[in-house]
């Protein structure tokens, strides 16, 4: 099943057009990168795919359910409860986390699914336990997030967007507000989700973890897909921008 | 002088002016919200006309605006005015005049927020509402403590010009006392109660932020 389908996104911010005309659907299961210089859009895809920013052109689908189309030329929503509704679909993962500091790290975690979804308290703290021990945060869940490490922080993040058990899982540069150390620990969470067949879309400059993670990747370069595949099709591409991209990257 | 009579009549001024300084807090506080969502609304009118009202607050005195809240009843209106209308119209000019600064300072809190804290709300499913008041409100809230702090202080101090409008708080009692005994004494009396009155203030304010300290 189509978890995810784009059609001919376009996305302008006032006379510079970001997003050309990207088509994408991610199947059940699939983990699908994005990889592409700075300025080549994947971010913003990412926040039009998440509907943090409104498309100018296009549609957009969940599950099959029309969340945004175009309709005389103009990209129309759908009303404001099925949108409520689609987006319990997808949960996201931020650069620099955006974890609620007056929160503790449990209250992170819970608080939407008990106040969003309406699911019992003690319901909301044993999904959030195992999340936690899941990820290697047991010994946190009465921290708050300034005494965590970045890592952790970022951990604590995908926690507190797993509790929603959405089912597809957006990373924009999951790791790039991190150093190497905390990059890996990061990456290893997510490559356990991966394992778990967890439907996962992933803006990263991390080739290597790209290539061994993914099902498919996505070069991305001037508000177009440039190429995509499976891993050892782009990293044997024959495209001297991608393999030219891409070199820089494992130097 | 009988020092026991000064303090009882300065006493009278001082409930006068502790329920000048609560009721207008009590009003101002979430007048000033209200006032600063129309400050940063999207609707030009309404943004416009809340500006208008901000600049007219803070740029006249307040002492001015005493007087033209208690006689435009009369003078707008054609209504009798009561002199119970006296303190009404204290505690009416002094919230709306506070509502004004509060407005701007929650502004300020308001707009210093990073706007990822509403795109995690929003992808996480919370509606505008709950956004607002349990993810940024709380926020704001410690931000903004010590530009409250200020404002509340200067309220203390502001409550003595009640007297325009003949309403007897303590300074005015306390000038009272000053002509008819010819000595300064009941004045400075004043002065060491606002003192005080100030230093309980600020301990609670502190006592707050040292609450609110818990997160960063």
């Amino acid at each position: 099943m189509k978890y995810l389908e784009i059609e001919h996104l376009k996305k302008t911010f006032g006379a510079l057009t970001v997003l050309k005309d990207i088509s994408l659907s991610v199947e059940e299961g699939e983990v699908v990168s994005i990889i592409g210089p700075s300025g080549s859009g994947k971010s913003t895809l990412l926040r039009c795919a998440t509907m943090l920013e409104r498309m100018d052109g296009g549609s957009l689908s969940y599950m099959g359910e029309r969340a945004a189309w175009e309709e005389n030329g103009k990209c129309v929503y759908a009303p404001k409860n099925d949108l409520k509704r689609i987006r319990k679909n997808y949960g996201l993962v931020f650069q620099s986390f955006h974890l609620f500091p007056h929160y503790s790290v449990l209250k992170n975690i819970t608080d939407a699914p008990v106040c969003v979804d309406h699911v019992s308290k003690a319901e909301a703290a044993a999904r959030a336990e195992k999340l936690l021990a899941q990820l290697g945060l047991e010994d946190k869940k009465d921290a708050y997030p300034y005494q965590l490490s970045g890592g952790q922080q970022q951990r604590v993040s995908i926690a507190r967007a797993l509790a929603l058990q959405p089912k597809i899982l957006f990373f924009d540069e999951p790791t790039s507000a991190l150093d190497p150390e905390l990059t890996g620990e990061v990456l290893k969470v997510i490559k356990e989700l991966a394992k778990e067949h967890m439907t996962m879309i992933i803006v990263t400059h991390e080739m290597q973890f790209a290539r061994e993670l993914s099902d498919r990747i996505i070069f991305m370069e001037d508000g177009v897909i440039r190429q995509q595949g499976t891993p050892d099709e782009l990293f044997g591409n024959p495209d001297e921008r991608v393999r030219e991209f891409i070199g820089k990257f494992q130097a | 002088m009988n020092v026991a009579l000064m303090v009882g009549q300065l006493g009278e001024g001082m409930v006068i002016t502790v329920e000048i300084f609560f009721l207008t807090l009590l009003f101002s506080l979430p007048l000033g919200l209200v006032i600063s969502f129309g400050r940063m609304s999207k609707k030009f009118l309404l943004r416009t006309v809340t500006k208008i009202y901000i600049s007219v607050m803070r740029g006249t005195p307040l002492m001015l605006q005493l007087i033209v809240v208690y006689f435009s009843p009369y003078y707008v209106f054609g209504m009798k005015i009561s002199s119970s209308y006296r303190f009404t119209a204290v505690i009416l000019a002094f919230a709306l005049n506070y509502a004004a600064y509060f407005a701007e300072i929650y502004r300020g809190g308001i707009e210093s927020m990073p706007i990822g804290q509403y795109e995690a709300a929003q992808v996480l499913g919370y509606g505008r509402m709950q956004t607002f008041f349990k993810i940024i409100l709380p926020q704001v809230v410690k931000r903004i403590l010590p530009a409250v702090t200020n404002e509340t202080i200067t309220l203390v101090k502001d409550t003595s010009l009640a007297f325009v409008l003949a309403v007897v708080e303590m300074f005015t009692a306390a000038k009272q006392i000053a002509a008819k005994e010819t000595t300064i004494l009941p004045l400075m009396a004043a002065g060491v109660f606002y003192y005080i009155f100030n230093l309980a203030v600020a301990a609670f304010m502190e006592y707050l932020e040292k609450k609110l300290g818990y997160y960063r």
